[in-house]
């Protein structure tokens, strides 16, 4: 009994702070910055913003699809996945939309602004393999993958600027927020992110898939079309390695007693594609 | 006997601990919701920068109160802790939080975007479009029911 008063006691005391003035403390915080120069920390906020200039930033060299019955299948599949994923809760939710363009590809701005190419969805055979491709990109989002391309020397500017409070040089902040911009969309639309960003993607989509019910082999059914789209088109998905590595370590994560496809999905996903088709 | 009291006087500190921990709603808009599930009812809307005292923590959901006395859950990846304290929570009196929220939106903000408004390379209008479609939670649970999904 003693022990565990002892106990109660030992857990109050180390969880006890004293008051502390947050003001000197936001000031010594800030102070500290300016002189190591500390890397500005991206508010989910900011996130947002970024993600929709990059967003724009696509929808400048692809034409958007504005079918609302098609995008809104879309965004129903990917909420669906998304209240599954690692930040169900991101600043202005989920958003997912169809480019107009043949070109296979899907891109994930940060702040969740998922896009995917007619061109990828014309490969998908249901609806299980359209919630594979979007799977992959909400853990991209997930994991702020699209930020993390953004160079480390223009947040270090961004946090000497904040810390100082010289935010004041507007010109200075838009060319970084410019940058950071052109960072992120050449990392989406030619760089592509690594290979270990890739597989946790892949990987992360799997368990997204197993959580939300839909078929985790639809992703190794995807791989295996856009490996066969590979060898005769080049831009086809050029911002992710190649589908064979991809296809080797996505088979040894899957269960070999998978769910599969219903058919009230598949009723629903053959309504989408004679919208998206036609 | 004794051991029985001596847990409730475990859980008893706990609870003290937590009790006067403040939570600020870091996204544009959620809600205090009925159950810890993002399906259950909402209770009320809640919008970025509103302060809930938390109650409970439950795997990866909050119990919480907000400024009315309501109770609900909201998701952990929803709000941030504030450094403000208990008082912080009553409307009208302003806490360390907001100014916090202010200079985390002075890096990329609304601001640079009007900027880049109508700058070439910037599609701003078809991002609005993106950007309107909202799905009810509603349509969500029908769509989940009819695909026999979880």
């Amino acid at each position: 009994m003693k022990k565990l008063l002892l106990i109660c006691l030992c857990f109050f005391l180390l969880s006890w702070k004293p008051p502390i003035n947050l003001s000197k403390l936001s000031k010594a915080k800030k102070a500290l910055e300016l002189v190591s120069g500390a890397a500005h920390k991206i508010s989910e906020e900011e996130e947002y913003y970024i993600g929709r200039a990059v967003a724009a930033n696509i929808l400048s060299q692809y034409p958007l699809w504005k079918n609302s019955e098609a995008t809104r299948y879309l965004n129903l599949i990917g909420k669906v996945l998304a209240l599954k994923s690692a930040r169900p809760e991101i600043f202005a939710g989920y958003h997912f939309s169809l480019l107009d363009s043949d070109e296979a590809n899907a891109f994930s701005a940060p702040g969740g602004i998922i896009f995917l190419t007619r061109g990828i969805v014309d490969m998908t055979e249901n609806e299980d393999e359209l919630a594979a491709i979007l799977a992959h990109e909400i853990q991209h989002v997930a994991a702020k993958d699209p930020l993390k391309a953004i160079k480390s020397q223009r947040m270090k500017a961004l946090g000497t600027f904040a810390a100082g409070e010289a935010i004041g040089s507007s010109s200075q902040v838009l060319n970084i927020f410019q940058d950071s911009i052109m960072d992120i969309s050449g990392t989406l639309l030619q760089k592509g992110y690594s290979r270990k960003q890739e597989k946790n993607a892949d990987l992360g989509a799997i368990e997204l898939l197993k959580a939300t019910g839909y078929d985790t082999r639809a992703l190794l059914a995807m791989l295996q079309k856009v490996k066969a789209v590979e060898k005769k088109k080049a831009k086809a998905f050029s911002a992710h390695p190649s589908a064979s590595k991809r296809i080797a370590y996505v088979e040894k994560q899957l269960d070999p007693g998978s769910i599969k496809g219903s058919s009230s999905r598949l009723a629903r996903f053959k309504r989408f594609v004679s919208r998206h088709r036609n | 006997m004794k051991q029985k009291l001596a847990l409730l006087l475990f859980l008893a500190t706990g609870a003290l601990l937590l009790a006067g921990k403040v939570l600020v709603v870091k996204v544009m808009r959620s809600n205090l919701l009925a159950k810890p599930d993002f399906l259950s009812g909402s209770l009320t809307p809640i919008q970025q920068g509103a302060k809930l005292e938390l109650i409970e923590t439950q795997g990866n959901w909050y119990l919480v109160r907000n400024a009315t006395g309501l109770k609900g859950y909201i998701h952990q990846t929803a709000v941030a802790e504030s450094k403000t304290s208990l008082s912080g929570i009553i409307p009208g009196k302003k806490g360390a939080s907001q100014e916090e929220l202010a200079l985390a939106a002075k890096g990329f903000n609304e601001g640079n975007e009007k900027k880049l408004r109508g700058s070439k390379g910037y599609n701003f209008s078809d991002v609005d479009w993106v950007m309107d479609w909202d799905i009810t939670n509603a349509a969500l649970a029908a769509f989940i029911r009819e695909g026999k999904l979880k």
